[in-house]
């Protein structure tokens, strides 16, 4: 039997990327086509039964599931399969959807549900999703194991590539819909997770801000020419422009990505990479300049070690210069936070610099 | 209180109010404006209410936190009312004793005063020669006020002129004394605002826009901002009257991101005229209607340039337009739209007040009124001043601004921001008019002054601007977009002791270039500072490119620091202050630079004690060879 040669390979192969479980050869093969030129490793199996025992033996990360088929249906597969195989990630593949079925099969775990016939790049882009979501759901499994470190890493990337792929296509009902599953999925491995905590609250985070993202929208009633507004509050909100929250502004008020990072790119109040926690600004204004600020900026870029416009890798510090802020009697100026400071000398920078650390050391400590 | 139903019920409000005031004989009136809450206003303003509250006092004296007062090298200043005492750089510690002069009588505290050259000091607000030469209309009302409170403008006769307008003016009439008082745009051009209002009353399309442009983007400036933080009541008056003129039924603050404040304060005060029936559907009363939106912009100099100031408020990029066709006539989504920058708003309640006579009154034959001039650089008395058109740069430098500091050489005073250009001191009769300026090659601008004397470089000023104006520039025309990158490379080279014959002449024909081919503003007068310095300092460009020197110390890679070991003390001030351990100690307590180290950040220079002055700038070349100190450029002795 084809299936059995290959469970025995399974040792010397690397695990399997797809499972489809379908009666129709003909589709199944133009599936595997596909997914197999982006190179994924895929089998297919004829009817339930053979899927649920070759998902046992070969783990696969995700499983194309045909709803319809003789002998054990889809939906029992489906409900066989959480319990045989909990990592893998089941997809719904048919030609009779409805929305009950549909319902009804992400009720009992399918990760997505697509209706026949459809384009490649929907199989794709799912099949890419569900993995991501399996490779968390593999990592949770295997709990304290030695590269759990990198979990939290795994899965922020995870939730980025969803959170964008989300806003290109779908509405914000479905993303929120997704966005609950995965949150479920995160207080299903509660009990066995000691990061699950951590995890959880990544997700939260995303949501939240896509959420508040959202609520700054509604501020300007989701006008298209309040743009430069709901940038300036977002930018004000996390200290930056994230793409996943540019991506979600560019869908929900239908402006074109590109024409947000022109806005961006053009005004010097937007920030497209993430800044420090401290803002540290030399005005170079006139009045400024003629006393001496660029001698003064020079000075603290060396000892941040930072150009003009750059953040430290731990995302600390953030050096910027400024056209005039309006103190010019205290000239050459440099303003730290909200603290204005008189050409502050080396002594007393270091000074500031160093209580600056130590408040954010007993903050993470708190 | 509710909405006011007629133009006569703001008169028996202000009635009420002033009748409840009374009651408070004393006021304290703090600046918290920008500047002097940097030095710590708003504690002062804590500890003081505490300390009224403290002795019981709290229902004789109250403590008002105004807007900007102008003099903000000495802040925080608190002024004394009625009395008119003037306390400069007041600190908490002195809060008790500032206290006991308002119960024992008007005491003094001769040291939180102004002390004039002979050390006598001038407990008056109105006798400080900083105060006393200045004509003060716009900025009048910063110090009467609590900007975020409508009651306090109502109290001071605020929202009259609206009220006299909508009782008895028609739309023409407010048009008509506008033009007769020859208001001229204080945002740069001078444009008649009169002749501006009137074009986009006359254009068709509908709604009309009013606008008031606060994208105040010139570095060293900050008079829009703070009759913004300081008077908002007194800006939106004037731009609701302009509303009612044009006949505009709604409006927009422009307002820069990086005055969070002058928003904030512009906010609230829309929100209380709306509260009193001031701003919005039939405001006192009448059929006229009329609201403002603010708008932040999101720093781009170019987008105070009015057709890109209107391109942002649709939600593009702040790029201008050929103007072909006037925004006037076709602004915001193609309707007429009216832009006026903020003081020349705020100027419009005084006329219709006091009459286009009164306003003519004052200033010169083609600038009437007063403007407002932010006085900073090498001055003694850093500030916001508001003078009457025709004084002189002398008065304003020298009377007002206290002249020069630390007995240093007066060498010149740049006027008009980035697009305008410097004055040398032959010329500092001039009197400051819009168009006297311009001929000499500068421009009033929107009221930036900087003064700057000896230790400051022409030819790093016209770079400075230069290279300020690259960054802004937007990019959509070429003369502008290449024309100041060149200018840029040609500075920097010079600047850097690599200039070369022939530079000056490409300087001077790309200045033409630009001024004439130019889309916008901004581009045709970008080459300003170059021009205006060649003009006046032209021996200066040729010292730093033949000699490789820089007479004022200021072209880094054309000085080198050195110390002067008969002056120095081996205090080691030098050493401790260096970020990168350039100065060297040997056994025997020689200091001296090791140049290889050395990044011309001047710490050594600033923290060397100006008793010694041991550290001194040199030329760069001379440093190469043996430590010269013959040749030394500056040092503080």
């Amino acid at each position: 039997m084809d299936a059995s040669k290959q469970v025995t390979s399974e040792h010397t192969m690397p695990p399997l990327d797809v499972l489809i479980i379908d009666d129709e050869e003909t589709f199944a093969e133009a599936c595997s086509q596909t997914l197999e030129s982006k190179g994924y490793r895929v089998v297919v199996a004829k009817n339930g039964q053979q899927g649920l025992q070759m998902a046992g033996t070969a783990h696969p990360s995700v499983v194309l599931l045909d709803l319809k088929m003789p002998g054990m249906d889809g939906m029992e597969v489906l409900g066989r399969l959480g319990k045989i195989e909990p990592t893998a990630v089941p997809i719904v593949v048919t030609g009779h959807g409805t929305v009950d079925s549909a319902v009804e099969s992400m009720k009992i775990g399918a990760f997505d549900f697509i209706t026949k016939p459809f384009e490649p790049e929907k199989l794709l882009e799912s099949v890419r999703r569900a993995k991501g979501l399996s490779v968390i759901r593999k990592e949770s499994a295997a709990g304290d194991q030695p590269h759990s470190s990198n979990k939290y890493d795994l899965l922020l990337q995870g939730l980025d590539v969803l959170g964008e792929a989300y806003s290109m296509g779908l509405e914000k009902r479905q993303l929120l819909d997704e966005l609950t599953y995965l949150e479920n999925e995160a207080k299903y491995h509660a009990g066995s997770l000691g990061q699950i905590k951590k995890k959880e609250r990544a997700i939260l985070d995303i949501r939240n801000e896509l959420l508040e993202a959202d609520a700054i929208m509604r501020k300007y009633e989701f006008q298209k020419n309040a743009l430069i507004q709901v940038l300036l509050d977002v930018q004000e909100r996390f200290r930056w422009l994230p793409r996943h929250i540019l991506n979600w502004i560019s869908g929900r008020l239908n402006i074109p990505l590109r024409e947000i990072y022109v806005i961006a790119n053009f005004y010097e109040a937007f920030s497209l990479e993430p800044r420090g926690r401290h803002i540290v600004q030399v005005c170079t204004g006139t009045a400024c300049h003629v006393r001496g600020a660029s001698e003064t900026l020079t000075r603290i870029s060396t000892m941040l070690g930072l150009q003009p416009g750059q953040t430290d890798s731990k995302q600390e510090f953030t050096l910027e210069t400024v056209h005039c802020i309006g103190c010019c009697a205290l000239a050459p100026v440099v303003q730290i936070d909200s603290q204005y400071h008189r050409d502050p000398p080396r002594s007393k920078l270091e000074k500031i610099f160093k209580s600056l650390k130590k408040e954010e050391a007993e903050e993470c400590l708190a | 209180m509710s909405r006011l139903e007629k133009p006569a019920d703001l008169e028996k409000l202000r009635d009420q109010i002033v009748a409840q005031r009374n009651s408070k004989s004393k006021w304290l009136a703090v600046c918290a404006g920008t500047g002097c809450r940097a030095y710590g206003a708003e504690t002062l303003a804590d500890s003081l209410e505490e300390e009224i509250e403290k002795r019981g006092m709290g229902e004789t004296v109250g403590v008002r936190r105004t807007g900007c007062h102008g003099f903000c090298e000495r802040g925080p200043l608190v002024v004394v009312e009625p009395s008119g005492l003037c306390y400069l750089g007041a600190q908490p510690k002195n809060v008790p004793a500032i206290i006991d002069t308002l119960s024992s009588g008007d005491g003094a505290i001769d040291k939180l005063f102004f002390q004039d050259e002979s050390g006598k000091p001038i407990s008056h607000v109105d006798e400080i020669p900083f105060y006393k030469h200045q004509k003060r209309v716009v900025l009048e009302n910063n110090v009467r006020i609590d900007a975020s409170s409508i009651l306090d403008y109502i109290a001071v006769g605020g929202y009259s002129a609206l009220a006299k307008a909508l009782s008895g003016m028609t739309p023409e009439d407010v048009l008509n004394e506008v033009k007769k008082a020859k208001l001229r745009g204080r945002g740069g051009g001078g444009f008649l605002a009169g002749r501006k209002w009137e074009t986009t009353r006359n254009a068709h399309g509908d709604p009309k826009y009013v606008i008031v442009n606060a994208d105040e983007g010139d570095p060293g400036a900050y008079m829009d901002r703070s009759i913004l933080e300081g008077n908002p009541h007194g800006v939106l008056e004037g731009l609701i009257l302009g509303a009612y003129a044009i006949g505009a039924s709604e409006g927009f603050i422009y307002v820069r991101q990086e005055y969070p404040l002058a928003r904030n304060h512009a906010q609230k005060a829309l929100e209380e005229a709306r509260e009193y029936g001031l701003l919005g559907k039939n405001i006192l009363g009448t059929a006229f209607s009329f609201d403002v939106k603010i708008h932040r912009g999101a720093g781009a100099f170019v987008s105070g340039e009015s057709s890109a100031l209107m391109s942002a408020i649709e939600g593009h990029v702040g790029e201008p337009r050929p103007k072909y066709i006037h925004t006037s006539e076709k602004g915001i989504w193609g309707k007429p739209s009216c832009l006026n920058n903020v003081e020349t708003w705020a100027n419009v309640p005084h006329i219709i007040n006091k009459g286009a006579d009164w306003f003519c009154s004052m200033g010169t034959e083609g600038s009437k009124g007063t403007k407002i001039f932010s006085l900073v650089g090498k001055v003694t008395n850093t500030g916001l001043v508001e003078v009457p058109m025709g004084i002189t740069l002398r008065d304003i430098i020298f009377k007002i601004g206290g002249g020069v500091p630390k007995g240093k050489k007066f060498k010149a005073v740049q006027t008009g921001g980035p697009s305008g250009g410097v004055i040398p001191e032959s010329l500092l009769d001039l009197p400051v008019d819009f168009d006297e300026l311009t001929k000499v090659g500068s421009m009033m601008g929107s009221g930036g002054m900087i003064v700057m004397d000896e230790n400051t470089c022409m030819v790093d000023t016209a770079r400075y601007y230069t290279n300020f104006l690259a960054h802004e520039s937007c990019g959509k025309c070429v003369p502008c977009r290449e024309g100041v990158r060149q200018m840029l490379i040609i500075l920097n080279r010079i600047t850097s002791g690599e200039g070369k014959e022939g530079d000056l002449e490409l300087l001077e024909e790309l200045s033409e270039f630009m001024e004439a081919a130019s889309l916008c503003a901004l581009g045709q007068s970008a080459p300003f500072p170059v021009k205006s310095t060649l003009k006046y300092f032209r021996e200066e460009y040729v010292e730093h490119i033949k000699d490789k020197r820089c007479q004022a110390g200021v072209c880094s890679a054309l000085i080198a620091y050195d110390i002067d070991q008969e002056k120095c003390e081996a205090c080691g001030a030098c050493l401790r202050n260096c970020p990168v351990n350039a100065v060297n100690k040997s056994e025997d307590k020689v200091f001296t630079i090791i140049q290889e180290k050395c990044i011309k950040c001047g710490a050594c220079f600033t923290a060397c004690p100006e008793k010694f002055g041991a550290v001194i700038k040199v030329p760069a070349y001379t440093m190469q060879k043996q430590p010269a100190t013959a040749a030394l450029i500056d040092n503080k002795a």
